[in-house]
């Protein structure tokens, strides 16, 4: 049976390899922009759902990680000719201005610096719990924001980065979310993640089972930060301009919504949630658009699909408290019991 | 609870479904909509969120142009307009939509220099042109041949307050307060800094240069390290509503020197926030209803109030309209709807006469236009004077 399990794993793995590199020959670049974002807001999600979901710990610093790593990928792979024309008011610090080096070390080196500032953040931010903690994250997401906006000779303050090599591909974006998704499954179901849902569940309870609350509450925070740094490195070459203003709070919102529709704690909700509510905000761009029903022609109304959308949470909020899928994983045994294909693979 | 998961999966895969074929109609339709008859402009404008009142009356000027100039080459010009939510990552999935779905010959958008920074790769990686209204953060166009603007930018306008400062106040010292985390703000103080140097020749002119951050209530903290200096003017550009609140403070602080500012004080608001302390305020902005620049600046303004009745039309309408009336001027010259005959033709243009200006595109594809210089008197904006770029 396990071993059977691990065959369907493979063999829908490369189905969706095989889908991904059918979209990259066939669809519209529209379609892969989207294809894209739902990889990257995948990773994101996960990064978010480790430390919210996973640790309990409810964390709202996601945006601030994010811009740290945007910011470091971009002044990293951005060519020193268009660095000097960008910064036009003041000129970058040596060494960045002479610096360009390829996508992949810049990506890493982007979620390493988005986890040190994280590790950093933890030590005093941990003391802390519930509320209080979620409060702070978002106090130092909103002091990285700022920091970044008056560092002008490195980040170029509110004028922002323009002139970011494109790099992001679908394979870029979806090979890392399946990695990510790998590493995250893997996690969990190690003794360090069943520690992290221990401390999840009760504090106390893990404490006096001999967990290292600080130790792992620090690494999860750590490593969601690393994922956190990626995913706006990603981001920010996708758009290839970056700028203070993309980090608000609104940007850790969206991601704490793809999070709690698919389920705090679990890995299967987080991606789920993360490529409808992708696909979703732009197929319902038609909503918006003038239509004629018949006799009846209704002029577009901006807006309209942010309605249609928060309806449509009410609905799940309602159904679902939970969200998608509470804490419940994917399984093939769901299909053992019950014979229904199922699209979403990528699980265990 | 298996069953509650079976529903759900059912859900989802049903909710996928509604969403692929939403997609998927729209696609089918598109090839019929580029009939020969029909030219489509894109717009992409932040029509909800933050930004949604700049949008908005931006696209009130588009609409406008689109129904006073309805045709161009005997084709109907359709405008197939996109919301941005005032979000980067939006911005470029709108352009890209526009481009790839509705296939338009060219693009308008966007308010916000951060949002156009966002849509232009995309719109320079598929070859097609866009005009901007009002994004006047010099990096829009920075390096993309394919993006344009109707405004003018940042080093121009500080340059302009600087040089009137110097010449028509009289102004021998200065102080700027900027708003850090606004690019428009930090642009202009810049540059108008480099300006007031450059005709005063004293180095130490400036006599101080302080920060704040968009959101910020009280400035008494930066306000009185400036009480003592005395500086004959005062820059600080910045949102209307910060900005007046700050005016504000300094008069109750009894600082008497003149303030200066940018075109975001053109809006009802700086007046209303501001009262009786932002009297006497100074700012350059892009057009003026007492003296029409031409003779479209008059057709504008008749029309304006006329469709939107009894308004007054601001800055941001008069530019949204200009940028219309530039892309339509230069489908015309192309002759073709083809957006890369469009672009060349973009970037001829010389002499165009819209409602904010003589508008000439340069090399950057920046306007190299007029500003004007109006002060607010009697709880009102008067114009001033005209100031011509070099």
């Amino acid at each position: 049976m396990w071993n059977k399990k691990n065959l369907y794993t493979g063999i829908s793995l490369i189905l969706f390899i095989i889908f991904i590199y059918w979209a990259d020959n066939n669809l519209d670049p529209y379609k892969m922009r989207i294809l894209i974002l739902c990889g990257i807001y995948v990773i994101l999600a996960l990064s978010l759902n480790l430390v919210n979901g996973f640790t309990g710990l409810f964390s709202l610093g996601t945006a601030g990680f994010m811009a740290v790593g945007a910011y470091t990928c971009a002044l990293l792979t951005m060519s020193p000719e268009m660095k000097e024309m960008a910064f036009f008011l003041e000129p970058l610090i040596w060494p960045l201005n002479q610096i360009q080096i390829p996508f992949l070390p810049a990506l890493i080196i982007s979620g390493l610096v988005s986890a040190v500032i994280g590790f950093l953040i933890a030590f005093p931010v941990l003391r802390l719990k519930g509320d209080y903690l979620a409060i702070a994250t978002l106090g130092f997401s909103e002091i990285l924001r700022v920091v970044i906006i008056n560092a002008q000779s490195i980040t170029n303050g509110a004028l922002g980065l323009k002139g970011i090599p494109k790099y992001t591909t679908v394979y870029w974006s979806w090979g890392l979310a399946l990695l990510t998704i790998y590493l995250m499954v893997n996690l969990i179901n190690s003794s360090y993640g069943r520690a992290l849902r221990a401390i999840r569940e009760d504090e106390t309870a893990a404490q006096v089972m001999g967990i290292n609350l600080f130790y792992h509450k620090i690494t999860a925070f750590t490593i969601s930060a690393f994922l956190a740094g990626i995913g706006g490195a990603l981001q920010g070459n996708l758009i290839r301009t970056v700028d203070p203003t993309m980090y608000v709070f609104q940007l850790t919102f969206q991601i704490l919504l793809i999070v709690v529709l698919g389920g705090i704690g679990s890995i299967t909700g987080s991606v789920i949630a993360a490529v409808i509510i992708t696909v979703l905000m732009e197929a319902l761009r038609v909503v918006e658009s003038p239509m004629t029903i018949g006799p009846l022609h209704i002029p577009g109304i901006s807006g309209m699909r942010m309605v249609v959308f928060s309806l449509l949470l009410m609905v799940v909020i309602l159904f679902y408290q939970q969200g998608f899928m509470g804490q419940r994983e994917f399984s093939w045994d769901w299909l053992s019991r019950k014979g229904r294909d199922n699209e979403q693979t990528i699980g265990s | 609870m298996n069953k509650k998961t079976l529903f759900m999966v059912m859900a989802v895969i049903l909710i996928g479904v509604f969403a692929i074929t939403g997609c998927g109609q729209q696609t089918e339709k598109s090839p019929a909509g580029t009939d020969s008859d029909v030219i489509k402009i894109g717009v992409y404008e932040p029509l909800t969120g933050a930004s949604a009142a700049g949008g908005q009356m931006t696209l009130e000027g588009i609409k406008l142009a689109n129904e006073m100039y309805p045709e161009v080459l005997g084709k109907k010009i359709e405008l197939v307009i996109e919301d941005n939510k005032t979000d980067k990552t939006e911005a470029a999935n709108a352009v890209s939509r526009l481009i790839e779905k509705h296939e338009v010959s060219a693009i308008i958008g966007s308010y916000g220099s951060s949002l156009s920074m966002g849509g232009g790769p995309v719109a320079r990686d598929a070859g097609v042109p866009v005009v901007g209204c009002s994004p006047t953060n010099p990096l829009v166009t920075l390096d993309n041949e394919y993006y344009f603007r109707v405004c003018f930018i940042d080093p121009f306008q500080g340059k302009v307050v600087a040089k009137y400062a110097y010449e028509s106040l009289g102004a021998k010292t200065a102080a700027i307060i900027m708003d850090a985390s606004n690019d428009y703000s930090v642009g202009l103080s810049n540059f108008f800094k480099k300006a007031f140097i450059e005709f005063t020749g004293d180095e130490n002119c400036i006599v101080a240069e302080l920060k704040y951050k968009t959101g910020d209530q009280d400035f008494t903290g930066q306000l009185t390290s400036i009480k003592e200096l005395k500086p004959d003017v005062v820059f600080a550009p910045g949102n209307y509503g910060e900005s007046a609140i700050l005016i504000k403070q300094a008069r109750e602080l009894g600082i008497e020197s003149v303030f200066m500012g940018g075109d975001t004080w053109e809006a009802p608001e700086f007046l209303d926030i501001g009262e009786a302390a932002v009297e006497g305020a100074i700012f350059s902005t892009h057009y003026t209803e007492e003296a029409p620049v031409t003779e479209v600046s008059g057709e504008f303004l008749k029309a304006f109030k006329e469709k939107y009745s009894g308004n007054e039309a601001n800055a941001f309408a008069a530019l949204g309209f200009d940028a219309y009336l530039v892309v339509r001027d230069a489908i015309e010259r192309a002759g073709s709807a083809d957006p890369q005959a469009i672009r060349d033709a973009l970037a001829e243009t010389k002499g165009f006469k819209g409602a904010t200006g003589i508008i000439t595109l340069d090399e950057n594809g920046d306007a190299e236009k007029s500003a004007v210089i109006k002060k607010v008197e009697g709880g009102k904006f008067v114009f001033v004077g005209v100031v011509d770029p070099e």
